[in-house]
């Protein structure tokens, strides 16, 4: 179980930095956000605290009789509110440029010059 | 003195943005209530300091939890003199709000997330929990993301875009770090923390942890590998709110250092200092350099805060009782100066039909206004460190501070740079006050007021001429840091 979560965390890292890096910027938004969610795999996996089982299933696969850490699932909480909204934001911004610039490329977007 | 009083700085500019909100149709309320949250807020800092003083460390808890599993408010020296920089520097630049003619700023959203921005900064240096201080940063980030975006200057879009990606990166640091630190010690009390590093506990991860913070800060004070970002945000930001930016947000990036240095990895901390003058050298010199061949008036003081945020990170990175309250001395006094500075740069550029502040369009433009262009040189002596003004203190303790430290090779590095800060501002002040105005130039009859500005420049003079205060409350706060289990005691108490 705890390697199927290193390889979910490390994959979807790995993704949103894909996603990040592209030029457009609906992409790069996705990418945004896919690595919030990865961190907050990272947030879960923290919470199984001696590091042998995952925090809501025991060896067995069975509802576990050890409580999972509650603190990391608060804290999961406020960073899923805190990521949505600064994802909501940043798609608000691509529609009003994406109408100014009239492009979603990256690239094109550079005016901006000193 | 209750120890309430700590929530006055973070809850009454909160308070007011809720109430700013459901004022939204009514902008002169909207103003009057932003300026006395933003009064109310400095007078509350103040006495958290005077209080600070006297009694030493105190603290708040939040609902009643006890620490280390309810979130604390701390107030230490370190976190009060920053917080009563911040606090001034936000009232000055409410007031400057009342008499700003730009568009964005009668936009109904704008004072509510002035003052969450104000919030933001604030909790960030109260609080006593690292994971209160990630939301608090973000509430900062997210409320300067939109004022730069609705901001007069159409390239305010695109800026606010790369700077949410960026600020997204530092983030993604800020968390992993958290997760890192929790998954070490199983606590994201500072205090409980720095107690059980202290205690010899050294899991591999706290390391990692190390570096990822010291990124995030970097990151948000905009130090050499990540500072790409700054220039660009800092210029493209309505007048105040950039002022707000380039003088305390990058701030809260410097105050996260400190912290980090001297409560929790003070055994790594000798190589974070290391890399800390490296980092700090090439900011002084990128920064002075970029200024010199810029040609916006405003984007020369973003490039001239990417240096002097150099300095700052020299003074911590020495590393020395001494240095470090340099340090905290550079930072205040920059604060001062270079918000009154970029307010006043603001106020000419409202001169002009257009709103440039590109130098070949102002250029002349300061002509006529006595008042501003004595302002403005003041200003830019302080900022290049000549007497009688606060800039002069600073670099003096600095540089004096490092030659007691017999680091003759980085001295001569600082003196250097701070030629050039003076090279850059006598020909800015040339451009916009001394030469002929162009024919084709057609001046506004009236500007932003600049009120503002002028307490600011006057305090900038009092801290000059009266330095010995503020210098001994900064080496009193290198006191209470050298010893860290004051804060540990002060926060877990035993």
């Amino acid at each position: 179980m705890n390697t199927l979560f290193a390889l979910a965390t490390g994959l979807m890292f790995g993704m949103g930095i894909f996603q990040l890096l592209r030029r457009d910027l609906i992409k790069s938004a996705m990418g945004f956000y896919i690595l919030f969610t990865s961190i907050n795999f990272l947030f879960l996996a923290v919470g199984a605290y001696d590091g042998v089982i995952a925090p809501y299933v025991d060896a067995n696969n069975q509802t576990s009789s050890q409580p999972s850490d509650p603190l990391v699932q608060a804290l999961i909480l406020t960073a899923i509110v805190i990521s949505f909204g600064s994802y909501a934001l940043l798609l608000g911004l691509i529609a009003v440029s994406s109408r100014r610039f009239r492009t979603l490329d990256s690239d094109r977007i550079d005016q901006l010059k000193g | 003195m209750s120890n309430s009083l700590l929530l006055g700085p973070i809850f009454i500019p909160l308070g007011g943005a809720a109430l700013g909100i459901l004022l939204a149709r009514n902008r002169t309320y909207q103003q009057i209530i932003g300026l006395i949250c933003g009064v109310l807020a400095w007078v509350c800092s103040v006495a958290v300091l005077l209080a600070n003083l006297s009694e030493g460390i105190f603290t708040y808890n939040l609902g009643g939890w006890v620490p280390p599993y309810g979130i604390v408010l701390v107030a230490d020296l370190l976190a009060s003199i920053f917080a009563v920089m911040a606090t001034t520097v936000m009232a000055a630049g409410i007031l400057y709000v009342l008499g700003c003619r730009d568009k964005s700023v009668s936009a109904p959203a704008f004072m509510p997330l002035f003052l969450c921005m104000a919030a933001g900064l604030n909790g960030a240096l109260y609080t006593g929990d690292i994971f209160t201080m990630f939301v608090f940063i973000e509430l900062m980030v997210i409320a300067s993301v939109i004022l730069v975006a609705i901001s007069d200057n159409r390239l305010g879009m695109e800026a606010a875009i790369k700077y949410l990606f960026i600020s997204a990166m530092g983030t993604l640091f800020l968390l992993t770090g958290i997760a890192a630190l929790y998954a070490s010690f199983g606590t994201l009390n500072m205090a409980d923390i720095a107690r059980l590093l202290a205690s010899g506990e050294r899991p591999v991860l706290a390391q990692a942890a190390a570096v990822m913070l010291m990124c995030a800060f970097l990151l948000k004070s905009a130090v050499f590998p990540f500072h790409f970002w700054q220039p660009d945000f800092h210029t493209t930001a309505p007048t105040p709110v950039g002022a707000m930016l380039s003088s305390i947000i990058v701030k809260a990036g410097v105050y996260g250092l400190i912290r980090m240095t001297t409560l929790m990895f003070t055994a790594e901390a000798p190589l974070i200092h290391d890399l800390l003058v490296v980092l700090g050298l090439i900011g002084i010199f990128f920064g002075s350099l970029g200024a010199l061949r810029t040609y916006d008036a405003k984007r020369l003081l973003a490039y001239s805060t990417f240096g002097q945020i150099g300095f700052i990170l020299v003074g911590i990175g020495w590393g020395s009782p001494a240095t470090l309250a340099a340090a905290i001395i550079y930072a205040v006094n920059h604060s001062f100066i270079k918000s009154s500075l970029l307010m006043l740069t603001g106020t000419i550029s409202s001169r002009t039909s257009a709103k440039t502040s590109r130098l070949s369009e102002i250029g002349g433009v300061g002509n006529t206004l006595g008042f501003t262009s004595g302002l403005y040189f003041l200003g830019g002596l302080a900022l290049a460190g000549v007497p009688p003004l606060n800039g002069f203190i600073s670099k003096v303790t600095l540089i004096q501070s490092g030659i007691g430290l017999e680091e003759w090779l980085t001295v001569g590095l600082v003196v250097g740079a701070g030629v050039i800060t003076l090279m850059y501002m006598t020909r800015t002040w040339q451009l916009i006050f001394r030469q002929e105005r162009a024919e084709t130039v057609q001046l506004k009859p009236r500007g932003d007021s600049v009120l503002a500005p002028a307490l600011l420049i006057g305090l900038c003079l009092v801290l000059g001429l009266f330095a010995s205060p503020l210098i001994q409350v900064a080496l009193r706060a290198v006191e209470q840091m050298g010893d860290p289990s004051l804060y540990i005691r002060a926060v877990l108490g035993g």
